[in-house]
């Protein structure tokens, strides 16, 4: 795989407490001469990066109830009405997290399903279910509960978390193609990167893209 | 739990002044629970959760007097004006007493001071009669940052100001306690937020000035209290 291919397979973007409207230009442009699949900034940025990203090819994604899924549900599916607004191409969006470690499945199959109600085909819904935290059996229950809702894209991890290959195979060994899928969570180098591709990962998603793609072939 | 003793005058000041936290994405239910009889038991003032949980927790906590508080905005402070507002009426439709959002900590850093000031009226209306407090991260911004959003606050008639969402590595919560104190003159109130673990942390904090103090080490805290207190017995 080379440069160019890899980086069509990743997703990057800008997010946190810290980051300025400077910040967000600045990076949009460096990204602008790489073909990233898509691109991710916080809700108060959305508008910003809509219009900075267009004509570029890649897709604006927008971080709902990020990164730690504590937000109600109403929050949640006001934060897709808005992304929708702003003609966001796809969200990322934490579960209600608590509700798997309560083993409350159907508040999350609830909630994915209102979540694809809200953004009704307008835009693709890409849920974190921050595998992280979750334990063998949490993580394919909440699969199983996802593909019940009529969810087919997940985000392995938010902010913070390790993501590792055996939790990719995980996935695709029990749900084959059901899921495209989406890998995050510490990803800083090309080997990494690979390895994750390799154990069945549809997409890479780092803020870290110039660092991932370093040591790709040209 | 233990048995805990009558607490003397100080002890009693020091408990109600915590505000018992649990933030972590991997609470269960039961986690909301324990804090909330938690909260009770050793009688901190209040409980500190997210939106998701703040029925459950006003459930629990109703036959006291502890408070719920919801975390709005939380914990990058970077979501669009409108939705924080909805959000903090939501958490208190819910049953939160108080609302502790994040402010806009990218905008302040950027000077957009005007989304600032926007943002502080929207929640100050959104919230009328409960108190809100005005979440900084202090260890992000600079002392004229934190200065200038401190000054805002109180001309937007914010109850109090916060040092730290405790999500981010802060630096000395005692300098960002006595920063905050002297930019709002008094006339605003501080939250310090982060490590605080012990009696003795606790009390610097309230000597430099602060009037609430944000920490999942609670228990730690009464236990230590009443260790010493039967010591002196």
């Amino acid at each position: 795989m080379n440069e160019r291919q890899l980086a069509e397979r990743i997703k990057t973007g800008i997010l946190g407490a810290e980051i300025t409207e400077q910040d967000v230009r600045a990076d949009i442009e460096k990204a602008k001469g790489h073909p990233f699949a898509a691109y991710a900034v916080d809700l108060s940025y959305l508008s910003l990066a809509r219009s900075l990203l267009r004509g570029t090819g890649m897709l604006l994604t927008a971080a709902v109830s990020y990164p730690l899924g504590g937000m109600t549900l109403e929050t949640k599916l006001a934060q897709i009405r808005f992304a929708v607004r702003t003609e966001a191409e796809e969200i990322n969006a934490t579960l209600h997290l608590s509700a798997i470690k309560s083993g409350d499945y159907r508040s999350v199959e609830q909630e994915a399903q209102a979540m694809l109600a809200t953004a009704a085909g307008r835009l693709d819904v890409i849920v974190i279910p921050q595998f992280e935290i979750l334990t063998h059996s949490e993580k394919l229950l909440t699969c199983e509960t996802l593909l019940r809702a009529g969810v087919h894209a997940i985000k392995t991890d938010g902010h913070g978390g390790l993501c590792h290959p055996e939790d990719i195979q995980l996935v695709r060994r029990a749900f084959k193609d059901a899921f495209s899928i989406e890998a995050s969570g510490g990803i800083r180098s090309t080997a990494q990167a690979l390895d994750l591709l390799e154990a069945g990962a549809d997409f890479i998603h780092t803020s870290t893209a110039y660092a991932v793609l370093a040591d790709a072939a040209p | 739990m233990k048995r805990m003793p009558h607490p003397t005058p100080q002890a009693f000041d020091l408990l109600v002044r915590v505000e018992h936290t649990e933030l972590r994405p991997s609470a269960t239910y039961a986690d909301i629970r324990r804090v909330c009889l938690e909260a009770m038991h050793y009688g901190f003032g209040a409980v500190v959760v997210h939106p998701v949980h703040c029925a459950r927790a006003a459930r629990w906590l109703r036959p006291s007097s502890v408070r719920v508080v919801a975390v709005v905005g939380f914990p990058s402070g970077a979501f669009c004006l409108d939705g924080k507002a909805t959000e903090a009426h939501d958490a208190i439709d819910r049953g939160a007493a108080e609302i502790d959002y994040v402010v806009n900590i990218g905008a302040l850093r950027g000077g957009d001071h005007s989304l600032l000031a926007r943002e502080m009226d929207a929640l100050r209306a959104a919230t009328r009669g409960c108190t809100v407090k005005a979440i900084l991260e202090a260890s992000m911004l600079t002392d004229a940052d934190t200065r200038c959003a401190s000054k805002m606050a109180y001309e937007a008639g914010i109850d109090f100001v916060g040092t730290a969402t405790g999500f981010t590595p802060s630096g000395s919560v005692a300098e960002d306690v006595r920063l905050l104190r002297e930019a709002v003159g008094g006339h605003v109130a501080v939250k310090a937020s982060g490590d605080i673990r012990t009696v003795a942390q606790a009390r610097e904090l309230l000597d430099a000035g602060a009037a609430r103090l944000g920490t999942t080490m609670g228990v730690r805290i009464a236990t230590e209290l009443a260790g010493d207190e039967e010591d002196l017995l």
